[in-house]
């Protein structure tokens, strides 16, 4: 599938989320029951400013020395009997990941929940090639059965109740129990079991792998990453290269920033830190190990003014207080990665022709910037974006008409005359100090809110005459 | 204390009573108020488009237009808010940069200088009624001005404050954005106005009057009687 | 094996702007360190008190027992739990704490115990997989969060505290600790003096659970649906 997940225009796909009623109540009360349980936990830190300063400190140094600790990784992990495929693009990677699995004579994968693989479209690579692919994580797997793309990072299918996910189950798997969360969950342990005990594959994601060990770390709170790793003989841990930490004492940091921003969790169920292969005399584990290194567009962020969006480890904070997202759904962003932090990442790593109208989907509210547990200046990138959009490719008769702000915000007295001007040049429009069906771009405005008349006399004029002792 | 006072280019037009009552107020506090003409906008609708070049246009006015003020004190969160982000505009900038630092360093939104920098949180006001408070996202987020707005209103007499809903909440004004977006930025307006609704107050209080001008808009355009007043004109009452 | 490893490095030191860092890099001393004042001073008897109260909050039934007492709730819990089969890691401690009398009485009771066993890969694993209950004890405990952390090895392997129904975590208040910062500075220092980490730590913290369908909490998905944590004084 890769980050694009949909052919409509952004114009369709922002309707279809507003019109989505179910979807909208479903997502406003995710945001509120997030967003709450983060809260309460930064609170229970008593210092949580602290906690988001070091995290910060930690993301840009990691970020400034990657190519030094992406070598002492590597180095690491063939220590400890593992591979290491540095994969600058998605079909670098996917080729490699196909090639082991051929090798393996694998039939079977189960996939833990991992973004980096949606991104580079692992799954429909292994299914062409004939090898079942299964997603495990609850969202995912029932996004696969109902062939759905992921409407958030941490919670992929808040999008769907529970009537909805019944159907699929009952369409899919001839599930015939009740729409209980618990029955459905139930379910799924019991039909993926089988999967696990049959798969000779675990492929998963890396929430931070550990420079100094070699060592990949899953966070997860069903125990399906645990599962894709204990089984199956061989394990592929795919990830994006800047999920790194330089020690296991940056992996506490990164790891309680993650847990509480994603979901208000001191800790998730499960934290499993991977190192190599299974041990001489160990049973369970895989017996081979390989570590899939993805670029896909990373380096290019590097150096430049957006390489702190580098920092991002995908907790979702962001997401769960935008109120943009909250009215337009995940999938209005027509990428794997919704929100600010996707409207931010999408452009960089899928390029502005098909996304150049993410940037523009925030009030620039600044409440992703304010929750980010690394202080990821999120909503200033998006600015940063339109700059680079305007200097690029701008729009005629926008850049027109902002010359014509920088001439009227540059001259005083052009900016006096048309405080004078303003008022009869609407006056056509203005009915009792409101204009209802405004001209040009005002009539995206008055279509449905009032616009107020300007002033017959401006505060400026005003202010000359009360010196004058006109006026009081 | 000499305080200019930098008007907003939306009350200067719009809503010149919020300069008014912006200035009766820090008269009544003791400020001696001028108005440096050579003021225009702050620059934000270009900046925030992405038009840096023509944004830097306006800024450079602002810091020439201010450059012998002592205090700049203006009633919008936003606005003031675009002023200290022009350090960071301006950085490397040998000309300019010191300047803009300057003009951000002195440069304060209204609640924020009277409660902070006069250490005044008693305006000597009077207002009965209903009232709710929406704290503008560049007001609380940029700026980081929480509290001021806050104490200012519980210090009016008569006044019965009640809290809004989900307060934090962008209202969806966001300059181009409520064009650019309009369908989602009416979303948001709505969503607002259902939470003023639900407080039963009868006046929204803010400190910008941008987002008021949104939020009023949009509720009058649904039929509501909510009337929207600036934090200075509710400071100002008797 | 290493694969395009000197092509992918280099370019990201080109887009920093700099030549390759071969050198060692020094990590600086990080300014803030709020980790550490996370119950600094606190007994550990407090932190017994901040573990008992957090399991409240992972869903996780607490006991405090003493040594002596230990085989008799252990029992009882496995009642609790409707009995055998039980798969259990194979600990020194299992001898030390007496478990391994309890075993015996139970596998001449009739129910079905085993100690995990590493000859037998598939046999031991279809075990677990049908077993009813998974023993092991915690290598570090972590109050804050409520956490066991289990070092897996060939006598305590992964799959004991994964794949029965329920888990049972035995807790020598020894081994409590308040945060993770305190596991992962244990173990950052074992690999800085050259010892062989384990294949695979877990941080477990209570049952498994899922939100993905409405946000709805449900405990119990992959892994265990039950958890115990049974802490000695």
């Amino acid at each position: 599938m890769g980050i694009q997940i949909s052919n409509e225009t952004y114009k369709e796909r922002v309707k279809k989320g507003l019109e989505d009623r179910f979807m909208r109540n479903a997502v406003a009360e995710a945001q509120e029951r997030l967003k709450t349980n983060r809260v309460l936990s930064e609170e229970g830190l008593g210092n949580w400013e602290e906690w988001r300063t070091l995290g910060e400190e930690i993301r840009s140094h990691t970020i400034e020395h990657l190519d030094y600790y992406l070598e002492q990784l590597s180095d690491q992990v063939v220590k400890r009997g593992g591979n290491v495929f540095f994969a600058q693009t998605a079909k670098e990677a996917t080729d490699y990941i196909n090639n082991i699995v051929k090798q393996k004579n694998g039939q079977k994968v189960v996939k833990a929940k991992s973004m980096v693989t949606e991104e580079i479209g692992l799954n429909a690579v292994l299914q062409q090639e004939g090898v079942e692919v299964v997603e495990t994580d609850l969202g995912e797997w029932i996004l696969q059965l109902d062939e759905d793309p992921p409407s958030h990072i941490v919670a992929p299918a808040l999008h769907k109740d529970r009537e909805r996910i019944r159907e699929v189950f009952s369409e899919q798997r001839a599930y015939n129990g009740t729409s209980q969360p618990e029955d459905l969950t139930l379910f799924a342990r019991e039909q993926l079991r089988k999967d696990f005990l049959s798969a000779d594959i675990g492929i998963t994601g890396c929430n931070f792998a550990v420079a100094e060990s070699g060592t990949v770390t899953l966070v997860t709170n069903e125990g399906n990453a645990r599962l894709a790793t204990s089984l199956p003989d061989t394990h592929i841990a795919v990830m994006g290269m800047e999920r790194i930490v330089p020690t296991w004492e940056e992996l506490d940091v990164l790891v309680s920033l993650l847990t509480r921003a994603a979901v208000g969790q001191k800790l998730t169920s499960y934290i499993t830190s991977l190192t190599g292969p299974r041990l001489e005399g160990e049973i369970d584990g895989p017996s081979e190990f390989h570590l899939v290194i993805v670029d896909n567009g990373r380096s290019k962020i590097l150096g430049s003014e957006f390489q702190s969006a580098l920092h991002c480890i995908r907790c979702a904070a962001c997401i769960n207080v935008c109120p943009v997202y909250r009215h337009i759904g995940g999938h209005a962003y027509g990428s794997i990665y919704p929100g600010p932090i996707g409207a931010v990442i999408t452009p960089l790593l899928d390029g502005y022709e098909k996304h150049e109208e993410l940037p523009y989907a925030s009030s620039l509210c600044a409440a992703c910037t304010e929750a980010c547990p690394v202080k990821i200046p999120l909503h200033e990138l998006l600015i940063k974006h339109r700059q680079v959009i305007t200097e690029e490719n701008p729009s005629l008769s926008e850049k027109m008409m902002m010359n014509g702000f920088a001439e009227w915000a540059s001259h005083p007295a052009a900016y006096k005359l048309s405080t004078k001007m303003a008022r009869p040049l609407l006056a056509p429009w203005i009915k009792s100090e409101k204009i209802k069906n405004g001209p040009g771009p005002l009539k995206a405005w008055t279509t449905t809110r009032d616009f107020p008349a300007p002033n017959k006399q401006s505060f400026r004029s005003w202010f000359q005459k009360r010196q004058k002792g006109e006026d009081k | 204390m000499k305080v200019s006072l930098f008007i907003t280019c939306v009350c200067d037009m719009v809503y010149p009573t919020v300069g008014k009552h912006t200035v009766d107020i820090l008269e009544r506090v003791g400020c001696e108020v001028d108005f440096p003409t050579a003021q225009t906008c702050c620059g934000q609708p270009a900046f925030n488009s992405g038009y840096l070049d023509q944004s830097k246009k306006a800024m450079k006015q602002m810091m020439r237009a201010f450059e012998h003020s002592n205090y700049v004190v203006g009633p919008s969160g936003s606005c003031v808010g675009m002023l200290r982000e022009y350090p960071k505009i301006f950085a490397g900038d040998e000309v300019w940069e010191k300047r803009a630092i300057d003009l951000a360093n002195k440069s304060f939104e209204l609640t924020e200088f009277l409660v902070d920098i006069l250490g005044v949180v008693d305006v000597g006001s009077t207002f009965t009624g209903k009232v709710t408070y929406h704290p503008s996202c560049h007001m609380t987020r940029i700026l980081g001005v929480k509290h001021a707005p806050i104490k200012l209103l519980q210090h009016i007499k008569g006044i019965d404050l009640v809290e809004l809903p989900m307060k934090e909440d962008c209202c969806g004004f966001g300059g181009t954005f409520a064009i650019k977006n309009a369908a989602i930025s009416t979303e948001m307006a709505t969503e607002k106005s259902q939470h003023v609704s639900e407080t039963e107050a009868h006046y929204l209080v803010g400190g910008d009057m941008a987002c008021l001008m949104n939020i009023g808009g949009r509720m009058n355009r649904e039929g509501k009687k909510v009337e929207i007043i600036h934090i200075a004109e509710i400071l100002n009452w008797n | 094996m290493i694969q395009n490893r000197e092509e992918f490095l280099n370019r990201i030191a080109n887009q920093l702007n700099r030549p390759r860092q071969k050198n060692q890099v020094i990590k600086p001393v990080w300014k803030n360190q709020p980790q550490w004042e996370v119950m600094n001073h606190f007994t550990k008897d407090e932190l017994v008190d901040v573990l008992e109260e957090q399991c409240k909050v992972i869903h996780t039934t607490f006991k405090k027992t003493s040594k002596e007492n230990l085989p008799t709730i252990l029992h009882e819990t496995i009642i609790e739990y409707g009995g055998g089969p039980i798969i259990s890691s194979k600990d020194e401690r299992n001898v030390r704490f007496g478990l391994d009398r309890l075993y015996k009485k139970l596998t001449s009771d009739g129910v079905e115990v085993r100690e995990w066993c590493e000859d037998k890969r598939n046999e031991n694993v279809r075990y677990s997989e049908r077993a009813n209950i998974g023993i092991t004890f915690s290598d570090l405990t972590l109050a804050e969060s409520g956490t066991v952390t289990l070092f897996n090895d060939k006598a305590n392997s992964r799959t004991i505290s994964l794949l029965p129904v329920n888990y049972i975590a035995i807790i020598p208040k020894e081994t409590l600790v308040p945060r993770m910062s305190h596991a992962t500075r244990l173990i950052h220092e074992k690999n800085k003096n050259g010892e062989l980490l384990p294949s695979c730590i877990s941080f477990i913290t209570g049952p498994s659970n899922s939100a993905d369908i409405e946000l709805n909490l449900v405990v119990g998905v992959h892994g265990p649906v039950q958890a115990s944590y049974i802490i000695i004084e």
